[in-house]
């Protein structure tokens, strides 16, 4: 993370930045936030060109319609997530995605999703094995669906044949543990 | 406290997570930060899921390709470019620009009208200057030519008038007055070879005549009187030499003094008289 001497903001400063559409604020943004977003948009788009594509996509979108963002709605993370989020499930959605990788289907859930998680990780990224330790498998599966594959709540409710009430707490205890896990480290 | 037990069902309902996530509808997003502005505990909440969200977004960052960065930033340079041209040149440049274009070529058509108007007025005031001295040069040349005429008339007349005195065919006569009229006298030239006779106007010294009266010249053939014509005596008289009617054989020229038109045969007093 040190090679090339990133530019780090802090969250006000970048967001000052990025109304004012400085040039910094284009470095910084990306020196802080690219590999997270990228990391989501890996899990939903596995298809290395394509997710790079939609990286770039992106940060476009989240340079051009900032005017849009407000600290009211909450972290700036947040709303960028949701939109890299967004943009990789327009893409896998799209026709000529669907054509393009018509045997990679989405319908194979948690198994599935495992394995691709598995491929992707990076084994120097340290903790991962005691995060996915101290989440409980419903509360990663439902987790995996909605925060890296772009599902509603609703369609994981589908996905995994649960009451939408049990898809909300699961979410809701996946999250505590989350934070109980990031306290204590 | 019923405040406070709403409150944190609110939060245990998974609503929070779910704005987290984005997987609200816009109605519902807006309640959740209503709850959030009002309730301390809600933001609070809030801040916490979102704060786990990142990191475990980070617990899973992956590092993308090093050429990425570059590509991305110059998307976003070029983009910022593109930003800065629309932001800071808004509309009225380019109504400055039309605005501008407008009138100038309005005014340059208005004054290049007007010089070419000018010019044309010029032009005519010019043309009519040129052509009014064309036509009194011409006029001139005519008056010129016509003097030129008149001049060479008479010096070709004058030749002939001349000619008279020097042919040696012709007599000159004087002719002289009778009884009353002694002071009388008048010049007839004669050509025998020729039968001409010419009276010299400029040598006439005769009284002038009135409007009833002419004289009349007359030559003696066989004692006979033959008229030659007639002529008038004026004081705007002329230095002609006028050319009278043939006659061969006259022995005598006489002048009487005769009615307008002459008359068959000599009735009133001989004027002058000569014989040849």
């Amino acid at each position: 993370m040190t090679k090339r001497g990133k530019i780090s903001l802090s969250e006000e400063e970048l967001v000052h930045a990025l109304r004012h559409k400085e040039k910094v604020a284009a470095e910084a943004l990306y020196d802080m936030y690219s590999a997270s977003l990228y990391g989501v948009i890996v899990r939903i788009i596995t298809d290395t060109p394509t997710a790079e594509d939609v990286l770039q996509e992106t940060f476009v979108k989240i340079w051009h319609s900032f005017a849009s963002y407000s600290t009211d709605k909450g972290r700036l993370f947040t709303w960028m997530v949701n939109i890299a989020r967004n943009l990789a499930i327009d893409k896998i959605r799209s026709k000529d995605f669907k054509n393009q990788n018509k045997n990679q289907e989405l319908e194979n859930n948690v198994t599935f999703i495992d394995e691709q998680r598995n491929t992707v990780y990076k084994p120097e990224l340290l903790g991962i094995k005691d995060l996915v330790n101290t989440l409980k498998p419903e509360q990663k599966s439902i987790l995996e669906l909605v925060y890296f594959k772009g599902y509603t709540h609703v369609e994981a409710a589908d996905e995994l044949a649960i009451p939408l009430g049990t898809v909300k707490t699961r979410l809701r205890m996946g999250l505590i543990e989350l934070r109980k896990y990031f306290n204590e480290s | 406290m019923i405040e406070v037990e709403d409150v944190k069902a609110y939060i245990e309902s998974g609503i929070l997570e779910l704005y987290v996530l984005g997987d609200l509808s816009p109605e519902e997003r807006l309640q959740v930060q209503d709850m959030a502005s009002k309730h301390p505990a809600v933001k609070s909440e809030l801040g916490e899921i979102e704060k786990s969200m990142v990191l475990y977004a980070e617990e899973n960052a992956i590092e993308p390709a090093e050429e990425l960065r570059h590509k991305i930033l110059n998307s976003l340079v070029t983009n910022l470019a593109d930003d800065r041209i629309f932001s800071s040149q808004p509309e009225p440049v380019k109504d400055n620009v039309v605005q501008m274009t407008a009138p100038k070529q309005n005014n340059f058509y208005k004054y290049a009208f007007a010089a070419c108007l000018a010019l044309l007025l010029a032009s005519v005031v010019v043309l009519m200057n040129v052509y009014s001295k064309l036509q009194t040069a011409n006029t001139q040349l005519i008056a010129m030519n016509n003097q030129n005429a008149q001049y060479a008339k008479t010096v070709s007349f004058m030749n002939d008038q001349l000619g008279v005195y020097r042919d040696t065919t012709f007599k000159i006569i004087k002719l002289k007055g009778m009884a009353k009229h002694t002071s009388s006298s008048m010049l007839v030239a004669f050509s025998h070879s020729k039968k001409k006779v010419m009276i010299d106007m400029a040598d006439l010294a005769l009284p002038e005549n009135d409007q009833t009266h002419q004289y009349q010249l007359w030559a003696i053939v066989d004692k006979k009187p033959v008229s030659l014509g007639v002529f008038d005596k004026s004081s705007s008289d002329t230095s002609e030499m006028k050319v009278m009617a043939a006659v061969s054989e006259p022995q005598a020229f006489a002048v009487t003094i005769e009615p307008r038109g002459g008359s068959a045969s000599p009735h009133l007093d001989q004027l002058v008289v000569s014989n040849l």
